[in-house]
């Protein structure tokens, strides 16, 4: 395991080696008490709450490319083939072995996968919708990334994210970004967080000739908000009408004259990145906490 | 810029943004025109317009070195990449 900060002996966190946390005590409280701030963040653009089931449709992850840009990150939702002789043989044999491995026989075909970024339900949720006014949604998922380490809250196979997303046109979306950076930065000051913001591009699979990795480099539309020059805790993202292409999500013009694939942006919160920003800057005595909320 | 001048170029590009951009070019289109901001190129466009730059230069550009802005429009193109082979 590496945790070079240290953040494994904070109290109420219980680090497994596979890169996830278990949460308790007032650490589980600090988390709920952010993330019903992230929520009334939200509020500002009276954003409708939706909660998604844990895996998503591996079809619809291809319709934006997900598997050729981050085929590393992936983690499927495999089950056995439910042929009876099949899970006879399974649970016959040795079906966790010493190492902790799990000796599969034959699999049924692999249709989702567990949730890489919570806004990607919106999306397909919202496929075939057509919007005459912008539109703002947020929702909290539990995702998963492989990665090739680990560290406590900082980096992790399964974490926590909340979203808020808006719908609309080029316009609506730039002007949300602005506002969520301003709230954002407004509580990171209360929260006293030295924080700043940086240009960030998505880690992409083999990225030098990727497309969409060369066009966050030559238009940067991703911003990531920094702890200590180097963790993450929230991104913007301007997504264009990348999405809205994808889903077939569309936005009558403002002139009400046009319509066109709808425009996207969002941003996102890491919630145990938080929570380690919180114990580096004010240490694992609750005591010292600052005040969140309710 | 395998002998082509500046003129040649330009309209080369411009040629080549009418041809494969997402959505269609209007006949005010110029070499100030945005191309990434008016959808006329999405990623997969920026990625072939690389390899139709590096085709025009006679020589691969360093994508770790590409800088935000650099394919905004035609102009900008040009005088990044492009400028300085003709006589």
């Amino acid at each position: 395991m590496s945790d070079p900060a240290g953040l494994a002996g904070v109290v109420g966190l219980t680090w497994a080696e596979s890169g996830q946390a278990t949460l308790a005590g007032p650490l589980l409280d600090l988390a709920e008490r952010l993330d019903r701030r992230f929520v009334a963040l939200a509020r500002r653009w009276q954003a409708a709450e939706l909660r998604f089931p844990p895996c998503i449709a591996a079809a619809d992850l291809e319709r934006i490319d997900y598997f050729r840009s981050f085929p590393h990150l992936t983690t499927f939702a495999v089950c056995l083939d439910a042929d009876e002789d099949n899970l006879g043989r399974f649970a016959g044999g040795e079906p966790v072995n010493a190492g902790g491995q799990v000796t599969l026989t034959k699999v049924a075909s692999v249709e989702a996968v567990l949730t890489p970024a919570a806004c990607y339900h919106l999306y397909a949720h919202h496929r075939g919708l057509h919007l005459d006014a912008a539109a703002y949604f947020t929702t909290r998922a539990t995702c998963f990334r492989r990665e090739t380490h680990y560290r406590p809250l900082e980096r992790q196979w399964s974490f926590t994210m909340r979203e808020i997303v808006c719908l609309g046109t080029a316009e609506e979306t730039e002007a949300f970004l602005e506002g969520a950076t301003a709230d954002v930065d407004a509580l990171a000051a209360e929260l006293n967080l030295v924080l700043s913001w940086a240009p960030a591009s998505d880690p992409f699979f083999r990225p030098s000739r990727h497309p969409k990795y060369l066009m966050q480099q030559v238009d940067p539309t991703k911003r990531e908000l920094l702890f200590d020059d180097r963790l993450a805790v929230a991104s913007t993202n301007l997504h264009h009408d990348h999405f809205g292409r994808a889903f077939d999500i569309s936005r009558t013009s403002v002139t009400g004259d046009v319509v066109q694939p709808v425009h996207s942006a969002c941003v996102a919160f890491g919630l145990e990145r938080w929570l380690a920003a919180v114990v580096h800057r004010h240490g694992g005595d609750p005591a010292g906490w600052p005040e969140v909320g309710p | 810029m395998n002998g082509r001048c500046e003129a040649e170029v330009r309209q080369a590009l411009r040629t080549w943004v009418r041809r494969y951009a997402t959505v269609e070019v209007p006949e005010s289109f110029d070499d100030h025109t945005p191309l990434i901001t008016t959808r006329y190129l999405t990623s997969l466009q920026v990625a072939d317009l690389l390899v139709y730059v590096e085709e025009l230069r006679g020589e691969g550009l360093d994508v770790g070195a590409l800088r935000p802005g650099v394919f905004r429009d035609i102009d900008t193109i040009y005088a990044t990449f492009l400028a300085g082979g003709c006589p």
